[in-house]
């Protein structure tokens, strides 16, 4: 390895170095606090290495990595909501009683795992990315092994994964029985020159689809979804809801381009019927939920719904689209898990749409700021969320899928009705005066604060001022 | 210049932002700062801007300033555009500078309300969403302010929600005019269906060439347009709910329902003066609406006695003037009355809401009076406005805009002499319910004594008020005064010209006839409000006279007309209608979805056997799936 690929390696060398000295921390018996501000340099660090990458990308580390634009801008997109998420954990996990240092090395070598995929164009480190990002996933998951839905969530989620990783290595298997090679590029070569795809082949791409289907919790494959949200602490449960798909998303749209896999009709249609699928019984799911973690686990699903009806036109205002609904995606959900988390209690987390009631009265900043990121989720204009639509939109039917924008709308119009009634729980009922709260750690809930309240400002800026996203979209966008 | 006029509408919004958020937290003093100071802010700026652009006109008679593309996606790219020529510089500079004269005078006027940041806090909205409106280069963000400032004259009118009628008159307002701005929105989609395009320079330029002149989709987009106008502008049928929605704090009826909103109509006719001019029948057409509307409401201006009620429907009057102006096809005049108008009404408005305070919130004009010696400073600028209302020659402002709009009434291409004689007749009227409100306001017994005095921040935006109201008029003479028209030659940039009939002399005749009928209104008033009331007393005797005052009353009977024709029928139905049977269809998609969700729920056991089952029978699926087709 020459010095120019540790320089590109550098984010995920960050990562990994973080992980350990994290850990060499905690044997120094250092206080969670202190653990907690290094691991925020150290993920700050490494948002910044990103910075300098060199420019002359792509930049292939053979035969695994590859370090362009797009792997950049995701994994951007990954160490911010790490960022954040590690910001928004420090008060949530202070107030449990299990011993909170060890979550950040979790939460390191699982934003390290996430990164890989992004820059994955092998199968090999596809899966090794995916098996350091979900292993890590199990052990968060589960952290507050005292509360019995954690144990619960932990293991459902460690079988059901593993079983999905077997059918994906099948898959892979299968796949380099038939082409030779495990590189995406090779793979692709090899399918130049055929009209249509080899029965081998389609069964191998079939298998990983099942893998890869779970982890972004599309229809067939999303039956974990709400227990595991549910079940994990709410800090986790909004980086399953980011980073986990973010990576799993970049990985599937780079193998999709490299192999052309565009043009094979049998793929596009599967494609199709699960983002239909996913989109109706997302929403529909989530209709008369009672607990918001699971309505908003429900609505993810309907949201990775979205993200394929932009994927797969497979046109480069598809790509744009994706990027676009990624990262508004993304700030949208970290807000809303954020306002969640910081609302949680000692005993409970605020998961019962009935302890929403009156919160514009008690906290109207966390209720305005709640409410942004619903109807953002919901797609009204002048939020990220709308313009992230619209561009899905824009692409399907610049590509003549009608059905599935159809579909689209649809989607959005019942998913509406269940992001409105949260908001109109926060506005019923009358709070009379704000109470003054002894809070336990105001330092760091103020912070929180603040960076909820700049994520809510990027939610509106983004909603009325696209072109700066759009532009920057456009410029770490994946080349075909 | 250009680049900083993004900043004139981003002083108002910023003040709105930071009244909403943080206006619990800040004191009376810095929430006055912050609510009047932003829109003062605006006014100076739109003063030096304004100066550049009258130094020096900039190369096609506009600024304009790009702040950025909102969308883009195929041909439909809106751009948040400003756009400043000579049109919407004097809107400008009417809703800034009236504008901070008044949040100035409501400092003090709104002083001891408990919901001061509120108060402030929509005001200022009202200010960015105006702004918006008129310095808008494209139909879409002018649909914008559009909303906006019907959403702010919604809650500036409900302000005071504690009482019931005043949140009834807000939603009246508030539906009224959405009949109007759902033509309007209706009418935007055809201007872009047929132009494919939204920008207002480039619909004007291209109107003419696709259009021909009377074609019927210029015919439809005029009326669709002048729908929007007329029930913003509360013109004859849309009326309605002006005088209702005089239940707002004083200086939200002097800022939005004299000086600024209700003339946005205007603004909005001549802005897309070409689609008009193509279209002579719905000229036609707003010319008679602005005429039967002068006269309607000035009628009843004559029987109120809330002196803000005989102001509003003075104000449905005036703005009648203005709509007669543009059917005539005198542009500036109607643009110069518009200007003259926020001057003189907003001073009439801050005046009686002074008046109005001091008598301990009376409203009734009959237990006022006396109050000239008693409240001399309101006193005079009251009549000062009044003199300009009722178009006291040479020596107020409203005469020269007034004569203006009578002169082409008669003049004008399209004028006639009916449009004439009803114009002459409102200035008649006018003149006299003018009198008749300053005559038991302030002359007679004192019948209420006053309970406080208005300080300093109240009177003086009332003088600087009246100052304009005076001497604002002389910047457009008539032509037989010498050729001295600074305003219409400034508008002609954007307004063509008013084109007369042949041949047509005499303008000094009809200036003495107009002269004739004003005095005449102010002496008929005097006789019989003043100096003889007993005839008012003996009229009020005959029965039919009486039942006239009682029509003319309640506002020629239109609220009762639309009581039986549309709330009841629609009411009605509503009844017979309880168990909706068009909602049978959407209870069935409701029920139907509930029903897919209790199905699908089933599904999520949470038993993880079955998960595992799931998992393999969607990979089944997928297989064979593929390897079918």
């Amino acid at each position: 390895m020459s010095g120019n690929d540790f320089i590109a390696l550098s984010p995920l060398l960050l990562l990994t170095g973080s992980s350990v000295l994290i850990m060499l921390l905690i044997a120094l018996k250092l206080s969670h606090r202190n653990i907690q501000l290094s691991s925020l340099l150290l993920f700050i660090l490494a948002f910044f290495s990103l910075f300098y990458e060199p420019d002359v990308s792509p930049h292939h580390i053979e035969p695994l990595l590859v370090v362009d634009r797009f792997a950049v801008f995701i994994m951007g997109l990954i160490i911010f909501s790490g960022l954040v998420v590690n910001i928004l954990s420090y008060i949530y996990f202070e107030e449990k009683e299990e011993g909170p240092k060890e979550y950040y090395v979790l939460l390191f070598l699982c934003t390290l795992g996430a990164c890989v995929l992004a820059t994955s164009k092998h199968f090999i480190s596809l899966f090794l990315g995916l098996e350091i990002l979900t292993v890590g996933l199990y052990a968060l998951i589960a952290y507050l092994k005292a509360r019995h839905h954690n144990i619960e969530a932990g293991i459902k989620y460690l079988v059901l994964a593993a079983f999905s990783s077997a059918f994906l290595l099948f898959g892979m298997a299968l796949i380099y029985l038939q082409t030779g090679s495990m590189e995406f590029s090779i793979i692709g070569r090899s399918l130049h020159s055929l009209p249509s795809l080899p029965p081998l082949f389609l069964t191998g791409l079939g298998m990983m689809l099942v893998g890869v289907g779970f982890k972004l919790a599309v229809v067939p494959f999303h039956m974990w979804t709400a227990d595991v949200y549910q079940g994990a602490p709410t800090p986790v449960t909004s980086f399953i809801a980011t980073v986990s798909k973010g990576g799993v998303i970049a990985v599937l749209l780079r193998f999709f381009i490299v192999i052309d896999g565009f043009r094979f009709s049998p793929l596009m249609l599967m494609l199709m019927s699960i983002a239909i699928a996913s989109m109706i019984v997302g929403n529909l799911l989530a209709l008369q939920q009672k607990n918001v973690k699971r309505i908003l686990a429900y609505s993810s699903i309907a949201h990775l719904g979205y993200l394929l009806v932009a994927l797969i036109p497979g046109s480069v205002m598809s790509i744009q689209a994706v990027s676009f609904y990624l990262a508004a995606y993304f700030i949208t959900i970290l807000t809303a898990f954020g306002i969640m988390t910081i609302l949680s209690t000692k005993e409970n987390d605020a998961e019962d749409i009935e302890s929403y009631k009156a919160l514009f009265w008690k906290h109207p900043l966390l209720a305005c700021i709640f409410s942004a990121a619903l109807l953002s989720l919901a797609g009204i204009p002048l939020t990220a969320g709308f313009v992230g639509k619209f561009f899905i939109l824009a692409a399907s039917l610049q590509a003549g899928f009608w059905m599935i924008a159809f579909v689209l709308v649809i989607g959005s119009v019942i998913g509406l009705y269940y992001y409105l009634r949260i908001i109109s729980k926060m506005f019923s009922g009358r709070g009379g005066v704000p109470r003054k709260e002894q809070r336990s750690h105001p330092v760091f809930y103020l912070v929180s604060v603040i960076v909820l309240s700049l994520l809510t400002l990027f939610i509106i800026w983004f909603g009325v001022y696209p072109s700066g996203l759009i532009y920057f979209v456009d410029y770490f966008r994946l080349n075909m | 210049m250009d680049y900083l006029l993004w900043l004139i509408p981003a002083f108002p919004l910023v003040g709105f932002i930071v009244l909403a958020l943080l206006g619990k937290h800040l004191s009376r003093f810095w929430i006055a700062i912050i609510g009047a100071g932003s829109v003062s802010l605006s006014a100076i700026l739109t003063f030096v801007i304004g100066f550049s652009f009258l130094s020096s006109t900039p190369t096609g008679g506009h600024y304009s300033q790009t702040l950025w593309t909102w969308l883009e996606v195929a041909a439909f790219n809106p751009k948040i555009t400003l756009y400043l020529d000579a049109l919407s510089l004097v809107f400008v500079f009417v809703i800034t500078f009236i504008g901070a004269l008044i949040h100035i005078y409501s400092v003090a006027f709104m002083a001891a309300d408990k919901d001061y940041a509120r108060f402030f806090a929509c005001m200022n909205l009202f200010v960015f969403s105006m702004l918006l409106l008129v310095l808008a280069d494209n139909l879409l963000l002018l649909y914008l302010g559009w909303e906006g400032v019907g959403l702010c004259s919604y809650l500036l009118i409900g302000f005071w929600y504690e009482n019931p009628t005043n949140g009834y008159a807000a939603r009246k307002a508030f539906i009224i005019t959405r009949l109007g701005d759902t033509a309007m929105a209706i009418g935007l989609f055809v201007i872009f269906y047929q132009f494919g395009t939204l920008v207002i320079p480039d619909i004007l330029a291209l109107a003419p060439s696709t259009w021909h002149e009377g074609a019927t989709i210029a015919t439809v987009a005029a009326l669709l347009l002048l729908a929007g106008g007329i029930g913003k502008s509360a013109q004859l049928p849309l009326q309605t709910w002006l005088p209702d929605a005089m239940a707002g704090p004083s200086p939200v009826s002097a800022l939005i329902h004299a000086a600024t909103m209700v003339t946005a109509g205007v603004y909005l006719i001549a802005r897309m003066h070409v689609i008009f001019q193509l279209s002579p029948i719905v000229q036609m057409i707003v010319a008679g609406i602005g005429a039967a509307t002068l006269l309607i409401a000035g009628f009843s201006a004559l029987t109120q006695y809330d002196i803000k009620r005989v102001l509003a429907y003075s104000t449905i009057s005036q703005i009648g003037y203005m709509f007669l102006a543009l059917g005539l096809g005198a542009w500036t005049a109607a643009i110069f009355h518009f200007m003259i108008h926020a001057f003189f009404k907003a001073l009439l408005f801050l005046a009686a809401g002074a008046v109005i305070e001091a008598l301990n919130h009376e409203h009734n004009m009959f237990k006022m009076g006396g109050l000239k010696n008693k409240l001399p400073v309101i006193f005079w600028t009251f009549l000062i406005g009044s003199a300009s209302l009722a178009a006291l020659p040479i020596i107020s402002a409203g005469f020269y805009s007034k004569d203006q709009i009578l002169w082409y009434a008669w003049a004008s291409e399209h004028g006639s002499p009916i449009l004439w004689l009803i114009a002459l007749l409102g200035a008649f009227i006018t003149a006299a319910y003018t009198t008749r409100m300053m005559v038991l306001t302030f002359w007679g017994d004192a019948k209420t004594s006053v309970g406080h005095y208005p300080g300093k921040l109240m009177t003086i935006p009332l003088i600087v008020l009246a100052f304009f109201s005076l001497f604002a008029g002389f910047i457009e003479l008539p032509h037989n005064f010498g050729q001295f028209t600074l305003f219409s030659n400034l508008l002609h940039q954007v307004l063509p010209e008013t084109v007369l009939k042949a041949g047509i002399h005499g303008e000094l005749l009809f200036q003495l006839l107009a002269l004739l009928v004003t005095f005449g209104g102010i002496y008929l008033a005097y006789i019989f409000w003043y100096k003889q009331p007993q005839r008012i007393e003996k009229l009020k005797r005959s029965a039919p006279l009486m039942s006239l005052y009682r029509f003319w009353f309640s506002g020629w009977g239109f609220d009762q007309v639309y009581q039986v024709l549309f709330v009841k029928p629609i009411v009605f139905i509503a009844n017979i209608n309880k168990n909706d049977v068009v909602d049978k269809l959407y209870q069935g998609i409701t029920t139907a979805t509930v029903h897919l969700y209790r199905l699908l729920s089933f599904t999520q056991s949470g038993s993880l056997r079955w998960y595992i089952i799931g998992l393999v029978i969607g990979a089944i699926l997928i297989l064979s799936i593929q390897l079918m087709l």
